[in-house]
């Protein structure tokens, strides 16, 4: 049996993922990757929703900003476990998701995309204006994934995270509820007509997108132990797009690794400052004009046709 | 509140208002033609800024040569990212146009804010206004800078608003942005006016940042705030409508102004000034997606 070509991709990424440490990678670049696991997570959510679903949402960082915070003050205020608490930050971010999607069910398009960014936006600001919980723009301090962790363990339990968060969305999407999201995006009312029960899945994707993007925060912020409302922002949710769109937000394991591709050339570009996120903007650009399917999708299918040629 | 303080606010809310409104016309008239929000809008008015900044610091030109340069700069930006970026969305070379303006416009969004980040740095930048100084009537207290920008954008607002009824190419703007087949059919050339809108547009949101920026600051970061009341404002009055665009500027200039004075806890208040609008939007979308202006049409 041959597993399709994203698969094997995503495979051959997490095999390199995994040796990476064992090949003497130092705790400073392993750090780095862990953070572009959290993108990862972040970029593949918010391509389930766009990329298959056809719906827009500007609430990404928001959510993963509201799953972080939920789950840092769980641990503050309720003194439960890191674990359970990330749980709870992945549900409260899927309620919350799941409560938008019903609201925004007859929108689309520009208007989906103004409504999810009013609610992103009124959840950053109040994040910020509720400072006697968060603490406000000074950022609130969060309790450690794991007591006494090193880098390098920290950087297998996000990797392990990463993989099984992908893995479930793919598993999911190849299910007849993939087909449903699909069906969906191509034509909501033809979907209607042979019985999708449209309603539900538009709903059930925003949830699930949003409960994913929490969990993503809740890691990130037990991993790096401050959060503050700036991963919250527009510019962040703009970075996620521009993650997505690069790594080719048609598909999840594309998205993702896109994800982590940015992060590590965030860091080694360190030099050039903002020029990155310039040259950033200007590849997102590029690759939604003349590459619709991103680096990894448009490599996948160069691969494919050379081979179909020998 | 005594009735001086409450002029006072009123006043204030109109100045922020006509602001809003200069900010938001030019979404507006771009979404009416090409029925897509311009998320780069907030760039444009960055980039008018910087316009503005440069034609005063290095070419040494008068405050109103400042804003005209900056409006012609973004004219010249607005028409190259239509024929550039924006055209395949409505010639068809693009899967899912929708989606596409949304990624494109942030995309762009992303490149602009960094590019001037890289340029000029995050440190702000004051240019000279239009006029330094206060007015003074009677009682009432208003600094001269928001005044002279506010009353300039009213000019501007009027003038756009004579070219869209009195020009041919402004009766081919309203045409399209009423019904885009049959204008077509009469005989306006789509693409062109599309064009046309679209630097329009740009070249509004440069003026206003040009006239905006010497009253606050000239920064890359500058757009993000203006551009979200901008949104706020278009929904508010109904997408695409051009009275609507300038109604719900005022509208939300008096409703920031009283909503932030007739909270008592004041630092709260002032916290969540930014969040009423913000709910405004939620609300007329979920509730009146036409807007209070707008035509009824189908979301899709």
């Amino acid at each position: 049996m041959t597993l399709p070509t994203d698969v094997r991709v995503g495979l051959a990424a997490a095999a390199l993922f995994v040796a990476l440490p064992f090949a003497g990678l130092g705790d400073y670049w392993l750090y780095t990757l862990t953070i572009g696991f959290y993108y990862a997570i972040l970029a593949a959510s918010w391509s389930l929703l766009v990329g298959y679903v056809g719906r827009i949402s500007f609430a990404q960082a928001a959510m993963s900003g509201l799953g972080a915070y939920t789950s840092v003050m769980t641990v503050l205020g309720l003194g439960w476990p890191v674990p359970l608490a990330l749980v709870v930050g992945a549900a409260i971010a899927g309620a919350l998701g799941l409560f938008i999607g019903w609201l925004s069910l007859r929108l689309h398009g520009p208007y989906l995309g103004l409504t999810t960014i009013a609610f992103a936006e009124i959840l950053r600001i109040a994040v910020t204006a509720e400072h006697q919980w968060t603490r406000g723009s000074l950022g609130l301090s969060a309790a450690p994934l794991i007591d006494g962790a090193t880098r390098p363990v920290l950087y297998f339990v996000a990797l392990a995270v990463l993989i099984a968060t992908v893995a479930l969305l793919w598993a999911i999407l190849r299910t007849r509820i993939g087909l449903f999201f699909q069906a969906i995006r191509e034509d909501e009312e033809g979907a209607a007509s042979l019985g999708v029960q449209v309603t539900l899945w538009k709903v059930v994707a925003f949830a699930l997108s949003t409960a994913v993007a929490g969990l993503g925060g809740g890691l990130y912020a037990h991993v790096v132990g401050l959060i503050s409302p700036t991963m919250m922002s527009l510019q962040e949710m703009g970075y996620v797009l521009a993650m997505a769109v690069i790594g080719g937000f048609h598909n999840i394991i594309y998205s993702a690794l896109g994800g982590v591709l940015l992060q590590v050339l965030l860091e080694y570009l360190r030099e050039i400052g903002e020029w990155r996120l310039a040259i950033f903007g200007l590849i997102t650009i590029l690759i939604l004009r003349f590459a619709p399917n991103g680096l990894f999708g448009t490599l996948a299918a160069l691969g494919a046709a050379l081979r179909g040629r020998s | 509140m005594s009735g001086i303080a409450l002029v006072e606010q009123a006043l204030n809310g109109l100045v922020i208002g006509s602001f809003y409104a200069l900010t938001a016309l030019g979404l507006s008239i771009i979404f009416g033609v090409l029925k897509i929000v311009n998320f780069a809008h907030g760039e444009f008015y960055m980039i008018g800024g910087y316009i503005y900044y440069l034609a005063l610091a290095a070419l040494g030109l008068p405050p109103v040569a400042g804003v005209v340069v900056a409006a012609l700069g973004l004219v010249v930006l607005g028409g190259l990212v239509e024929w550039s970026l924006i055209r395949p969305v409505y010639t068809d070379k693009v899967d899912r146009p929708d989606e596409y303006a949304i990624m494109i416009t942030f995309g762009l969004a992303i490149l602009l804010q960094n590019l001037m980040l890289s340029l000029y740095g995050p440190w702000p930048l004051r240019p000279a206004p239009i006029f330094r100084g206060r007015v003074e009537i009677g009682e009432l207290i208003i600094s001269g800078d928001r005044l002279a920008a506010a009353a300039a954008a009213v000019v501007l607002i009027a003038v756009v608003l004579v070219i869209l009824r009195a020009t041919w190419a402004g009766k081919a703007v309203r045409a399209v942005s009423q019904n885009r087949k049959a204008a077509e059919v009469l005989g306006v050339n789509v693409g062109r006016t599309a064009l046309l809108a679209f630097g329009l547009g740009a070249a509004l949101a440069g003026a206003a940042g040009a006239l905006i920026g010497p009253v606050f600051n000239v920064t890359p970061i500058m757009g993000i705030i203006p551009v979200v009341k901008a949104y706020v404002v278009v929904v508010l009055g109904g997408l695409g409508s051009i009275w609507g665009a300038l109604a719900g500027g005022l509208i939300l200039g008096q409703v920031e102004v009283f909503a932030t004075v007739l909270i008592p806890d004041t630092s709260r208040a002032l916290a969540y000034k930014d969040a009423y609008g913000l709910a405004v939007l939620v609300l007329v979308l979920l509730v009146r997606p036409q807007g209070l202006f707008g035509e009824r049409r189908r979301l899709a």
